[in-house]
């Protein structure tokens, strides 16, 4: 049910595959907004913590000359305010600077001779001397008083001091931290207002009609789309000068086509009414192979326009295959289920089909519907080998037009997409060849 | 019926002119515009126009025609079959639109139709006293006896019928019934309104004398 023919063009309602649409089968591409968010918030915190580390590490040691200042000149105020002279121990009444300070004098015998409350009966440092020390408890400032006899320790333990600078550095860690959380939330909204421009692109795309005449996608929103607008408008353009191009040839190679074709009509016509009666019946087939080279040709007409869309209708199935009586061919419709289908494309695909069953050896086409929206003809032919049907089926599948020998699979599997369908070749019930022409979804 | 035929198309143009004569109709068939030009101010009852023609659009021929007040019903022949085309044919001034390739016999059905309209019959019957003329099966009975006329008998009929109730310049109907290519003798138009009488009835169609002629139906119909 098959011959030789050139290639087509590009089908109406064929579908492209899904990978061309630029969605990858299975996951979905990765999206542009997430991974910039992503990146936005480990940037900021990263940046927070290293600016944390950084003002740790200062506040530390502010805290520690500032302390140490502290003590150095609250020594030197003391020094001012001690006695000079005294040997007996004395114990200081409490005073509020015990809270933060311990304070003892030592004679030249390594005797505390007046001390705070808080100071130990021992000295802060075992030998005198004068400037900064560290005991295991104490950070101590020893200033010598009078000629040297004396001197006097001011000390802060190790502990507070530590407290101290803990929590200034927490609190300015936090801060830092809090204002890279915000850094990131600040630029996370401005990346969604900046992506909104895109979002709103892509909407104007999906309405667009690069088609109409002087359509646009109107003004870009940012710079960086302009050469987005520019590229689209350009791509437009040149598609609806094809388009124009195509529409004036198919005019022409209508006229071309058309036109000659009621000219044999109509001639017929004439010789029929003028013939004698014997002559008759031959011209009526003549006459009847004109009508069905037009019905073809007016549908390749219509498949080919890139515009034409398949015009449905109530198929009354058996009505349309009388329309073909094919010489020695004897053509049987069991029960049909209702169709909806262009009449035209429809006729020109059964012609094409029931025309290469004849030529290809078939007697007897059965032609039914055993679905919805699905015609098959099955003929008693010789059929082809299981291999070569496949093969047929794989080039149809693919729109490999080349490797379908005829015009009729071509045409029919054309037929078929149009309608949002498929021609299917499966295998005959008996040594025939079968085909099975969807037509989509009815409506 | 008279027929202005403009087709470029010489297979087309001669078959259509062949067969709408056996179907009984005068037809004056020219190539290009600048042909069909020469015979303006000639009545036809219907205009068939190729939209593209050698010399020019015939939609623009038509939309010029009908600028100028001529009322003639036109029928477009056409390969171009897309709806704005059509609708586009139909605004410009045609009264019908035939996408080729068409069979002649849907055009000959469609000039009946036209005849109709142009008759103001519902029907395609005009009836004149015992006279039934029926456009459409181009057929004549008097008192329910079928009369059989010869084509330019019937031509002259169809012609008077279709403009039943309104005098018919003789000029007019000689062109209606002989075409502008045909010889005619100076007393062929009386010759066929005299066997119509004699066929038919001599109250059928009166004589507006120096004018014409008229089918007088008054209060017959």
């Amino acid at each position: 049910m098959s011959s030789g023919g050139p290639s087509t063009g590009p089908a109406r309602g064929a579908r492209a595959p899904l990978a061309a649409s630029g969605v990858a089968d299975g996951a979905p591409p990765p999206s542009i907004r997430r991974r910039l968010a992503r990146a936005m918030l480990v940037g900021s915190m990263l940046a927070g913590l290293a600016v944390a580390v950084s003002v740790w590490l200062a506040v530390i040691e502010e805290v520690d000359e500032l302390l140490d200042d502290t003590l150095q000149a609250s020594a030197e105020v003391m020094g001012a305010l001690l006695p000079a002279g005294g040997a007996s121990i004395a114990v200081a009444a409490p005073s509020h600077s015990d809270e933060r300070f311990a304070w003892q004098v030592v004679d030249a015998s390594q005797r505390v001779v007046m001390r705070s409350q808080r100071a130990p009966v021992q000295p802060f440092v075992p030998p005198p001397m004068a400037g900064f020390a560290d005991s295991a408890q104490w950070r101590v400032y020893g200033l010598a008083l009078g000629q040297g006899a004396r001197t006097l320790y001011v000390a802060q333990t190790r502990a507070e001091r530590a407290e101290a600078q803990f929590e200034v550095a927490i609190s300015s860690v936090l801060a830092a931290l809090a204002v890279g959380l915000l850094t990131y939330f600040w630029l996370s909204g401005l990346v969604r207002h900046e992506w909104a421009p895109v979002q709103r692109l892509s909407d104007r795309l999906a309405a667009h009609e690069p088609l109409v005449a002087g359509a646009t996608l109107g003004t870009a929103e940012r710079a960086e789309l302009l050469s987005v607008h520019r590229s689209i408008d350009q791509l437009g353009q040149r598609l609806a000068q094809r388009l124009a191009h195509e529409r004036a040839f198919t005019a022409q190679a209508a006229h071309a086509l058309r036109t000659p074709l009621a000219g044999i009509d109509a001639q017929l016509a004439v010789c029929l009414r003028e013939s004698p009666p014997a002559l008759q019946p031959r011209l009526q087939r003549v006459r009847e192979a004109a009508s069905r080279l037009q019905r073809v040709v007016a549908a390749l007409l219509t498949l080919f326009r890139s515009d034409g869309e398949p015009v449905r209708d109530a198929i009354d199935l058996d009505a349309l295959l009388h329309q073909f009586p094919i010489e020695r061919l004897r053509i049987e419709l069991q029960a049909a289920l209702p169709l909806q289908a262009d009449p035209d494309l429809l006729a020109a695909a059964l012609a094409n089909l029931l025309d290469n069953a004849q030529r290809h050896g078939a007697s007897r086409v059965v032609v039914s519907t055993p679905s919805a929206q699905v015609v098959r003809l099955d003929d008693d032919g010789p059929g082809v080998s299981a291999e070569r049907r496949q093969a047929l089926q794989q080039a149809l599948d693919a729109q490999a037009y080349d490797d379908v020998p005829g015009l009729g699979l071509t045409l029919a599997d054309l037929v078929a997409r149009a309608h949002g369908g498929r021609l299917r070749l499966p295998a005959a019930a008996g040594s025939g060849f079968a085909v099975e022409l969807s037509l989509g979804a009815g409506g | 019926m008279r027929l202005l035929l403009i087709e470029d198309d010489d297979i087309l143009g001669e078959g259509l002119r062949d067969y709408l004569r056996g179907e009984g109709h005068t037809v004056d068939w020219f190539r290009d515009l600048r042909h069909a030009d020469a015979v303006r101010g000639e009545p036809f009852d219907v205009w068939l126009l190729d939209w593209q023609l050698p010399d020019g659009s015939g939609l623009e021929w038509l939309r010029a025609r009908r600028a100028k007040g001529e009322t003639t019903p036109a029928l477009m022949l056409t390969a171009r079959d897309r709806l704005n085309d059509r609708v586009t044919g139909l605004d410009s001034g045609a009264d019908d639109y035939l996408v080729k390739p068409f069979a002649p016999e849907e055009l000959a059905a469609r000039l009946r139709a036209m005849g109709r309209r142009s008759a103001g019959a519902a029907d395609a019957r005009v009836r004149v006293g015992p006279v039934l003329i029926d456009l459409q099966a181009r057929a004549v009975s008097r008192d329910g006896e079928r009369v059989d006329l010869t084509a330019r008998e019937w031509a002259l009929l169809e012609a008077l019928a279709m403009r039943s109730g309104r005098i018919v310049l003789k000029g007019e109907l000689e062109r209606l019934v002989h075409g502008s290519d045909v010889e005619i003798t100076s007393n062929a138009l009386e010759v066929h309104i005299s066997s119509l009488r004699r066929k038919l009835g001599r109250e059928l169609i009166g004589t507006v004398r120096g004018l014409g002629y008229r089918l007088d139906d008054t209060g017959a119909r």
